[in-house]
């Protein structure tokens, strides 16, 4: 395909400078996205299991809430019903709860014994995986614009300058793409090889990439686009105000948990209910949010569907799945959030996008090494900016997974020495993102990518050699058996941990062995090498 | 193909174009879906059209930022892309007026 050679060079110029200017940020994004796929895994691999109590039989769930709310006046307002085997079957805010990263948010946990007789417990909640939402969400950007987090606006506008990138990446690639579409050069040096690879892995993962991009920008900017709607809509409102209720209830005239079954049943097909959360019980305005799944139907969330109504009588108010013919709108609504949240395709869909999610983080740190290659300067020490900019990519990229693994890592210890998880998560993931970032400053680009992989390397490592310890200590009373999604998250810290060792393998073969004038190339060590590789250093 | 004259080629105007992208690409997104939000399917007050109406503000606004560039110079995109939102806003108007 011909086009023009001006238009190619203009779009080159978009691509590369949309590219190095948010490549960073959606790094984090995306990475931190994949792994908030297994975000309620993740949570529940961190929660000690003696926090959950035994689950109950079904039909002993009204029997259960009826002894709680008399036992205790909070649990006559908000609770929620678990029937997961996993979880305790009901459990509510004693302190801390409400909307955003609940880090002080003490839970109270509630089953029946054999006897029958209520049994309760207390637990600070495990937010370890809300945090690396709100990472994958906020790039660790902190800070907030009215009750906006600072970090949501910034990658809402990375991502209307990302799908910039995508559309300016294409229109300039179109020329060579079925020439070079599956060419993967490696024996025209790496500079090629990591070229062929941004273009192999962006063109393969496109319409990934437009929902992400698409989707990011409306979740930024949902309430400003709601504002302009209204004037397109003139008079007509834009939301149908439920009419206020003047009843008051109160929690003795609540149905049987049964009766919510039933009616899930009658309006839906093929799904299954997961939890019923309640709030409000015993006040004009209440509301159940019943989570649904249905592993054969496209998703709003990887989690699962939503259906919110009256807990008395069973009015529906919103809902995320259809439920009659006539509404078209909601399926269509659903599936933007379905193909960003990748909830369609059940498990074996979570890890499609678990995948995509670190290929879309490879496209961003390739992106950015190519930027430094095509700057490159034929001497040893290369300009500032690219200095700068290669110390900037390898302290914030591989320092933001370091301060995830370590944070992982770190979780196990932190219930052992029995302290607040919660603020501890935050300030490990920030101590390592910075030193991180310090580190590759003073040390220099290429020693700081070698250093950082091993450790990394080692950190991933050392997730599963803990889990294995807490076998072994005697406080590990904490962790019972470990469940199967628990055990994957060892394994594949494990995978992790060799991936790493071998990027650092190779990145130090690159600073020894590699182009010698170039960023990532180091003197040779005359002690440790031996006679010939000086002489291919020095031809 | 022949050569182009430098005159003839598109010209950078960074600024000029992306301004008028961001904003005469966001209004054009807007009347778009005005008219579908009218005269769509379902009309205004459809169940949950108002969030679809939402959704469909942010492709159309990228898709014409991103091709803005296409334009030879700053004033021409500003030219065409305010002429388009005239023309398109005398539709929704015109409609408006006639239900």
């Amino acid at each position: 395909m011909k086009i023009r050679g001006d238009i190619l060079r203009t779009y080159q110029s978009i691509h590369t400078w949309t590219g190095i200017v948010t490549g960073l940020v959606l790094f984090i994004g995306f990475y931190a996205g994949s792994l908030s796929m297994f975000e309620e895994e993740i949570s529940h691999w961190a929660t000690p299991s003696s926090h959950q109590l035994p689950q109950i039989p079904a039909d002993k769930f009204d029997e259960l809430i009826l002894k709680a709310s008399s036992n205790f006046d909070k649990a006559q307002q908000d609770f929620t019903v678990n029937f997961t085997d996993n979880l305790s079957p009901l459990t509510w805010s004693e302190t801390g709860g409400g909307r955003g990263l609940r880090l002080n948010h003490v839970m109270r946990h509630a089953t029946l014994s054999e006897q029958g007789e209520l049994v309760t417990q207390t637990n600070l909640t495990n937010e370890l995986g809300d945090l690396i939402d709100t990472l994958h969400r906020t790039a660790g950007i902190a800070g907030k614009i009215g009750h906006e987090d600072v970090g949501v606006i910034i990658l809402g506008i990375a991502a209307v300058l990302y799908f910039i990138a995508l559309l300016s990446g294409i229109i300039f690639l179109l020329p060579t793409l079925v020439k070079t579409f599956f060419a993967l050069r490696t024996n025209k040096g790496a500079n090629r090889f990591w070229l062929d690879s941004h273009n192999l892995v962006g063109i393969i993962s496109l319409p990934f990439h437009f929902i992400i991009a698409m989707t990011v920008v409306v979740f930024a900017f949902h309430d400003v686009f709601y504002g302009g709607l209204s004037l397109v809509y003139g008079d007509e409102p834009l939301f149908e105000r439920g009419e206020k209720s003047k009843i008051e209830y109160t929690i003795d005239q609540l149905p049987l948990i049964a009766s919510y079954l039933k009616k899930v049943d009658e309006l839906t097909e093929g799904y299954t209910v997961e939890s019923l959360a309640f709030s409000g019980l015993s006040s004009s305005r209440p509301s159940v949010g019943i989570t649904i799944s249905n592993h054969q139907a496209m998703m709003r969330n990887s989690t699962g569907d939503f259906i919110y109504m009256n807990p008395y009588n069973f009015e529906v108010s919103f809902s995320s799945v259809q439920m009659n013919d006539k509404d078209v709108y909601t399926p269509l609504v659903a599936s933007f959030f379905s193909l960003h949240f990748g909830g369609y395709a059940g498990d074996l869909g979570r890890w499609l996008y678990f995948i995509m999610g670190l290929l879309g983080a490879f496209l961003f740190y390739s992106g950015n090494l190519l930027w430094l290659e095509k700057r490159r300067q034929k001497q040893a020490i290369q300009t500032k900016p690219n200095r700068f900019m290669a110390c900037l990519t390898i302290g914030v990229c591989l320092g933001s997974i370091l301060a995830v693994v370590t944070t992982l890592l770190s979780s196990k210890w932190f219930y052992l020495a029995d302290v607040q998880v919660n603020n501890l998560y935050l300030a490990c993931y920030y101590f390592t993102f910075f030193a991180a970032l310090i580190y590759a400053f003073s040390r220099g680009a290429s020693r700081s990518a070698i250093h950082i992989l091993y450790a990394l390397s080692i950190a991933c490592l050392f997730i599963p050699l803990t889990t294995l310890l807490t076998r072994i200590l005697p406080n590990s009373a904490l962790w019972g058996s470990e469940s199967f999604s628990s055990l994957v998250i060892e394994l594949v810290a494990l995978v992790f941990s060799a991936a790493f060792y071998y990027g650092a393998l190779k990145t130090k073969h690159r600073a020894y062995h590699g182009e010698p004038n170039s960023i990532w190339a180091l003197p040779v060590n005359k002690v440790s090498e031996n006679i010939s590789d000086k002489a291919l250093s020095s031809a | 193909m022949a050569r182009l004259s430098a005159d003839e080629k598109i010209q950078p105007h960074w600024w000029l174009k992306t301004l008028a992208g961001t904003v005469l690409g966001l209004t054009l997104a807007y009347a778009i879906v005005a008219i579908f939000a009218w005269y769509g399917p379902g009309g205004i007050n459809a169940p949950v059209k108002v969030q679809f109406n939402m959704w469909l503000i942010t492709p159309i606004w990228l898709l014409v930022l991103s091709l803005t560039y296409l334009f030879k110079t700053g004033i021409k995109a500003i030219t065409y892309l305010g002429a388009a939102n005239v023309a398109l806003y005398s539709l929704f108007f015109f409609l408006r007026w006639l239900s």
